[in-house]
C-alpha cells in the first residue's frame, strides 16, 4: 500500500472528535432511557388481554427486530419527511434508535417478566398492595435484575448505531465529525482509526460501569 | 531454433514475473483495464441512464482516457466521501470524480491540472422566498458533506449564526430529497447539477436562487500522490483533450449552456 500514515493530523483533531463523542453518548443514553420506557410498555402490551394492544406491540417488535437500523433511521428522517413530518437530524436519529432499542428490549423484558414467578405478584397483592404498586415495587425490580446484562448489550449496540446518524445529515456526532474531517483532508484511515478507538473506549466504559452498578444494585 | 525460442520465452516469463518496479501507469497498461472512480449521482458529470448504465461527462472522460491508454475502461461507482479510500485500497486507478483541488487534500492525494471548472448557484424551492445568496441568512441549508460548495457554505453559515443551520449529507440524491421534502430550505450546488436537476423535474418545485459568490471551483483528476508517472500522463491527456476540441465537444454534449469553462488562470503557471 502506497500510503504514509500521518498521525499528527489526527491527534490535532482529537478535541473536536471528543466533543463529537459526547454527542454520540448523549444520543445513546437518551435512546436507552426512552427505549426502556417504551419496552416496558410493549412488554406489558404483548401480554395484554386486549387484541389491539397485542397487535400494536407485536407490529413494533417485529419491525424493529427484523429490519435494518439504517432503514429505521432513514424512515424516521426521509420517510416521515415525505408525509410532511419534519424531524431534524438529531431527533430523527434518536427516534430511529429508540424504536430499535424498544423493539429488542421488549422481547428481553418479556422473557424477564416470565422469569419472575407469578406467585410474587399474588403475594404482594395479598399484602395489600395495589396492582400498579405491586408491579412497580415487586415485579419490575426483579425483572431488571434478570435483564440487566442484556440491557448493557443493547446500550453498547445503541452507541454503535449512533454512527448511522451520518446518513441523515448529523454532522456533530463522532462519526459525523470524523467524516467531515475525512472529506476535508482525505486522511481517511487516520481519522477512522482514532474514531474506532474512541468508540471502543466508550463501549468498554459503559460495560465496566454497568458491572459496577450491577454489583451495587443487585447484591443480596 | 525451437530451443532458442524456449529460452527466450523463459527469459520473458522471468522478466514478467519479477517483482517489477513497474509503476501504476505500467500496471494499468499491463492489466488492460483502467478503473475509474466516478460519482454517479452527480448529473450531468455522472449518473445512470434508464437501463442503469453509467453515463455523463466523467464517464465519457474515463472512456477517452482508456482509449488513449489502449485499455478497457471500467467505471467504479464511488460516492464523494469514498474517493480516497477507493484509490488507496487499490479498488480504482484514477478518480474522474469532480474532485476540487484544495491544498489540504493535496497533502494526501495526487492532483492533476484542472480538467473542469464549476460555478456555484443556490438551489431552493418555490415559496420559501430565497432570491439570492444573502437571503440564505436564517434559513436551513445543506449540501454534500465535504464538497467544495459544502465547505464554503458551512463557513458562511457559521459566520451568519442566528438560526442559520447547515446539514451535511452523504450523497447528492439525499440533498435533493431533503430539499424537496423541506428538511432544508436551500442548497448550493454546481450550476451544471442545478440545471440538470431542475430540467429533469423529478423533484417538484425546485428552482434556482441566484449565483453563489464563491471562487471558481476547479476540479482535477486524482491518483495516488506518489504516482508521478501516471499524474504526468494525466496532465498531458487533459491538455490534449482541450487541444483536440474533445473537451468542448463533451461540454456541448453534457452541459450545453454557454461556453466550456476556461481551465487556465491568467498570470500564473501551474
Amino acid at each position: 500500500m502506497h500510503y504514509t500514515f500521518q498521525w499528527r493530523v489526527a491527534f490535532n483533531a482529537l478535541p473536536d472528535m471528543l466533543w463529537g463523542a459526547l454527542v454520540t453518548l448523549e444520543v445513546a443514553v437518551l435512546s436507552m432511557v426512552l427505549g426502556v420506557f417504551f419496552a416496558v410498555v410493549l412488554a406489558l402490551g404483548s401480554s395484554s388481554q386486549y387484541r389491539a394492544f397485542r397487535g400494536a406491540a407485536a407490529t413494533w417488535v417485529e419491525l424493529a427486530r427484523n429490519t435494518p437500523a439504517l432503514f429505521q433511521i432513514y424512515m424516521a428522517y426521509f420517510g416521515l419527511g415525505s408525509i410532511g413530518i419534519q424531524l431534524d437530524s438529531f431527533p430523527a436519529l434518536l427516534a430511529g434508535i429508540t424504536f430499535n432499542n424498544a423493539g429488542y428490549l421488549a422481547e428481553t423484558f418479556r422473557g424477564g417478566l416470565r422469569a419472575v414467578p407469578p406467585t410474587q405478584m399474588r403475594a404482594a397483592r395479598s399484602l395489600g398492595m395495589g396492582p400498579v404498586q405491586a408491579f412497580r415495587l415487586i415485579v419490575l425490580p426483579q425483572m431488571f435484575r434478570v435483564v440487566f446484562y442484556p440491557m448493557t448489550n443493547q446500550m453498547v449496540w445503541a452507541i454503535l448505531m449512533t454512527s448511522l446518524g451520518v446518513i441523515v445529515g448529523l454532522n456533530n456526532d463522532l462519526t459525523g465529525v470524523t467524516q467531515d474531517l475525512n472529506v476535508k483532508s482525505f486522511r481517511t484511515f487516520e481519522f477512522f482509526a482514532v474514531a474506532a478507538v474512541i468508540y471502543y473506549l466508550i463501549a468498554k466504559l459503559v460495560t465496566l460501569s454497568a458491572r459496577l452498578m450491577a454489583y451495587r444494585l443487585f447484591r443480596y | 531454433m525451437a530451443k532458442g525460442f524456449g529460452v527466450l520465452a523463459a527469459a520473458m516469463l522471468t522478466l514478467a514475473a519479477m517483482p517489477a518496479k513497474a509503476d501504476k501507469l505500467d500496471d494499468i497498461i499491463a492489466s488492460g483495464t483502467l478503473r475509474c472512480a466516478v460519482v454517479l449521482d452527480f448529473p450531468p458529470m455522472g449518473s445512470r441512464d434508464a437501463s442503469n448504465n453509467p453515463i455523463g461527462f466523467d464517464v465519457d472522460y474515463c472512456n477517452d482516457l482508456a482509449k488513449a491508454l489502449g485499455v478497457k475502461a471500467e467505471i467504479v461507482e464511488t460516492p464523494f466521501p469514498d474517493r480516497i479510500p477507493a484509490l488507496v485500497s487499490g479498488r480504482v486507478d484514477v478518480g474522474v470524480a469532480s474532485t476540487s483541488d484544495t491544498l489540504e487534500r493535496a497533502k494526501t492525494a495526487g492532483f492533476t491540472i484542472p480538467y473542469f471548472a464549476f460555478k456555484m448557484v443556490v438551489l431552493t424551492k418555490d415559496g420559501i422566498g430565497i432570491k439570492d445568496y444573502d437571503s440564505l441568512k436564517g434559513k436551513k441549508t445543506g449540501s454534500v458533506s465535504g464538497t467544495f460548495e459544502a465547505l464554503a457554505l458551512e463557513k458562511d453559515v457559521k459566520a451568519w449564526g442566528a438560526g442559520t443551520t447547515f446539514r451535511g449529507y452523504q450523497t447528492q440524491a439525499d440533498v435533493f430529497l431533503a430539499l424537496a421534502q423541506g428538511q432544508i430550505d436551500a442548497t448550493v450546488v454546481t450550476s451544471t447539477v442545478a440545471a440538470a436537476i431542475v430540467k429533469e423535474g423529478k423533484y417538484k418545485g425546485l428552482m434556482m436562487g441566484g449565483d453563489a459568490p464563491y471562487d471558481i471551483d476547479y476540479v482535477a483528476l486524482i491518483a495516488l500522490r506518489n504516482e508521478q508517472g501516471l499524474i504526468n500522463y494525466l496532465n498531458l491527456f487533459i491538455n490534449q483533450q482541450v487541444r483536440t476540441g474533445r473537451y468542448k465537444a463533451l461540454y456541448d454534449k453534457w452541459i450545453g449552456l454557454g461556453e466550456a469553462p476556461n481551465l487556465t488562470i491568467p498570470g500564473v503557471y501551474r
